[in-house]
């Protein structure tokens, strides 16, 4: 079973890692992609609902402020009696709903002379319009002290009081429109006093924690200081700023939100809220008051939709990337089944079952193919190896009947010594190594007549089984020739003229021919282009000279000449072929003629068979391990001491 | 053996060097064949650096020669000495092949 590494793993953890980094990153830019496009969104539409409340807020605080700006015309530009004021504060109220109470404070004695201070005010108590005297109202502090009184009677312009609780008098968190009223006295105006109008904070509060946004986001009103006015967390009304909060939170991000709030500008930013959670906020000042209405909205529930479309998105990624898992486990398998098929065949094949059965070719694609070139190679690796089989055997055949061959020649040439036993008067002996299983080289030797012994020795050009067959040919030539002419010379040249006549490969062989005459010891010899003899007698040990002869089977109409030497008793002639004087070392050094002539003086002279086994050994000696390039042949014959018979 | 082969005066002339035996005398018979067939009929060849000839060596000399005949065609051997003469001297070869000093003299034998 293929383990980690098949191919089936690999395709599906490659393609299931690459689907899921593929789907998680698609997933993960849509996400945030969405979440910008909602903030985008989200800026505007808090933008248009702050501004909203904004308007309306403002829309009613401008109302509270022409009201008490039409009580100064109607001070300023009429003449009213005590009851006259107090008609007129109690019918403005009234008529005002947004209007919680309404002063006219006096300057001290501009009312009368009598009284320093008055400042009747009208205010709303349980759905009833109650009067109460400011001058009598706040006990420790006298009214032109507090800062309704005092910050607009010193800027002489109308003016929004921060919020506060109005200890003694309305005993409620208002705010107040101040406006000074003058008294027009000879071109100059002289200010009479302060005309207040209060807006109940509680009113404006509860509109503003009436605001819902989505389930858990709210809006805020602070003051010009940063003071919580409106708020879900009731604590902090009045007891927090938005810096006191920073303050305590550590969080330099809402001190700084907050300065820029206090300087009545608008934004929209991204915070923890008081509340705690991550929001955007839109804040924007409230233009008359210069307080600041912030609405926020919670990340978590702007967000909750496009996380759960991700979340959505994410699950249809997993089922899908599951999905083509499974089909691409399905796919691998289908490819990798034939070839699991396959690799168990060519197993078998590889193991050396040649029979081994093929899985067919189901289709067209690369297994296919595969498969079809497997079949191929099945059957030509049966061919080949049946082949090598018949061309091994045919081999092995050749060899084998190359030793038979070897054998046959071998057998051929006069093998059993001493060969002529009945005649003491003379010794032979002879030798031939061939180079390769068949060699060129050949000596024969037979009696012609009663006295008379041919002796021979041939070296056919080139070795092998051609050269042993020409050999045969000029063997059995040379013996029938000499028997028939009984002369060296003539039989050469019969035997010359037959090989010569439709001799196509140019073969060729050299042959010394030579009679022996037992009874006197004269030898009678033709050369024909072999090498020259040595012989070795009383006198020491020599080549014979010879009259140069053509080699045999080149040339018809060869005329060769006898010569003749009387070999005296205990005289020794030495045939050999060029085997053994161009016998080679490892060096190519040759063993040479001269080598020879020194061995054959230091060979032991008893018997011919050992004189030759000595040379042998020599030049096997000389060669040293060389390996033998050419056929080794060798014949000596020996006159007794007691000489021809 | 090594075999270099060039064109002087219309003729071939073979330079061969080192041993042409057994092994090496197919090399020189299959280059012999090729220049035979290829139409030269007129040849030179120096054994001045020859160092030894064997029967097998002489065989492919005499399958030149009789080709050469075939085609009415000449070869010259030039400078046959030393061990070399000394075997064609023994085979009788001198009397089959005209030999000549110098590959200058040859040439100048070759009409």
């Amino acid at each position: 079973m293929p383990g980690k590494n098949s191919i089936a793993v690999r395709l599906v953890l490659v393609i299931t890692l690459f689907n899921a980094v593929i789907s998680a990153v698609t997933l993960g830019y849509n996400y945030y992609e969405s979440r910008d496009i909602l903030q985008k969104e989200l800026e505007s539409n808090a933008r248009n609902l702050a501004m909203s409340i904004v308007y309306r807020v403002e829309a009613q605080l401008a109302a509270v402020a022409k009201v008490a700006e039409g009580v100064v015309r109607s001070l300023e530009t009429g003449k009213y009696s005590e009851q006259q004021f107090h008609t007129l504060l109690k019918t403005t109220i009234e008529t005002n709903p947004d209007i919680y109470g309404l002063a006219i404070a006096f300057e001290p004695y501009a009312f009368s002379a009598k009284s320093p201070l008055y400042a009747p005010y009208y205010y709303r108590e349980k759905d009833k319009i109650v009067l109460r005297h400011l001058e009598n109202a706040y006990l420790d502090l006298p009214y032109p002290y507090w800062d309704w009184y005092q910050i607009p009677r010193e800027l002489g312009k109308l003016e929004w009081s921060e919020p506060y609780f109005d200890e003694g008098a309305g005993n409620i968190l208002m705010s107040t429109c101040s406006v000074p009223f003058y008294k027009d006295t000879n071109g100059s105006k002289q200010l009479q006093g302060i005309v207040g109008a209060d807006v109940s904070l509680d009113a404006l509060t509860e509109y503003i924690s009436s605001i819902k946004i989505l389930d858990t986001g709210y809006a805020a009103l602070l003051s010009r200081n940063g003071t919580i006015l409106a708020h879900p967390l009731k604590d902090t009304i009045m007891n927090e700023t938005f810096f006191s909060i920073a303050e305590a939170r550590h969080d330099p991000l809402l001190r700084e939100i907050g300065r820029k709030m206090i300087k009545r500008e608008t934004g929209f930013v991204h915070y923890t809220s008081l509340k705690g959670f991550k929001s955007w906020m839109y804040y924007a000042p409230i233009p008359s008051t210069g307080w600041t209405l912030a609405v926020v909205f919670p990340e978590a529930e702007l967000l909750a939709n496009a996380r759960k479309m991700s979340m959505t998105m994410a699950a249809m990624g997993i089922v899908g990337v599951l999905l083509l898992t499974l089909a691409v486990i399905n796919i691998a398998r289908t490819i990798i089944k034939p070839l699991q098929v396959l690799t168990e065949a060519t197993d078998e094949i590889a193991a050396g079952n040649f029979d081994a059965v093929l899985p067919t070719a189901q289709s067209n694609d690369e297994v296919g193919v595969l498969t079809h070139d497997f079949q191929i190679m099945e059957q030509s690796l049966k061919e080949y190896i049946r082949n090598l089989t018949e061309t091994t055997a045919a081999k092995e055949r050749i060899q084998s009947e190359l030793k038979v061959a070897t054998h046959i020649q071998t057998s051929l040439l006069p093998r059993i010594f001493p060969p002529f036993p009945d005649h003491p008067e003379f010794e032979i002996y002879a030798s031939m190594v061939p180079a390769k299983e068949v060699g060129g080289d050949f000596y024969d030797f037979f009696f012609i007549d009663e006295k008379n012994l041919c002796f021979l020795i041939a070296d056919v050009s080139d070795k092998g089984v051609p050269a042993a067959l020409y050999m045969m040919v000029a063997k059995t030539l040379l013996k029938t020739e000499s028997q028939r002419l009984g002369e060296p010379d003539k039989a050469l040249a019969s035997v010359n003229n037959i090989l010569a006549s439709g001799n196509e490969n140019c073969m060729f062989t050299t042959v010394f021919c030579a009679i022996l005459d037992t009874t006197t010891g004269e030898v009678r010899f033709a050369n024909a282009g072999h090498n020259p003899p040595l012989i070795i007698d009383s006198q020491g040990v020599r080549y014979l000279t010879l009259k140069p002869g053509l080699i045999l089977g080149v040339i018809t109409d060869v005329v060769f000449e006898t010569e003749r030497l009387t070999l005296a008793p205990d005289a020794t002639l030495f045939l050999y072929t060029d085997g053994v004087t161009e016998a080679k070392n490892t060096q190519d050094g040759l063993y040479g003629e001269e080598r020879l002539l020194q061995a054959l003086q230091n060979s032991p002279q008893d018997d011919v068979a050992s004189l030759i086994h000595y040379i042998r050994s020599e030049v096997g000696h000389h060669a040293d391990g060389a390996p033998q390039s050419d056929d080794i042949t060798m014949l000596a014959i020996k006159i007794t001491k007691k000489g021809p018979a | 053996m090594d075999l270099q082969t060039r064109t002087e005066n219309n003729a071939i002339v073979i330079t061969i060097s080192g041993r042409l035996d057994t092994v090496t005398a197919p090399e020189y018979e299959k280059k012999i064949l090729e220049l035979i067939e290829g139409g030269n009929n007129r040849f030179v060849v120096d054994f001045e650096q020859l160092d030894f000839i064997s029967s097998a060596g002489l065989r492919v000399l005499l399958l030149m020669a009789k080709l050469l005949k075939e085609k009415n065609g000449q070869v010259r051997l030039v400078n046959v000495k030393g061990n070399v003469y000394s075997v064609f001297e023994m085979s009788g070869f001198t009397t089959l092949f005209k030999m000549e000093n110098s590959i200058a003299a040859a040439l100048a034998t070759l009409i």
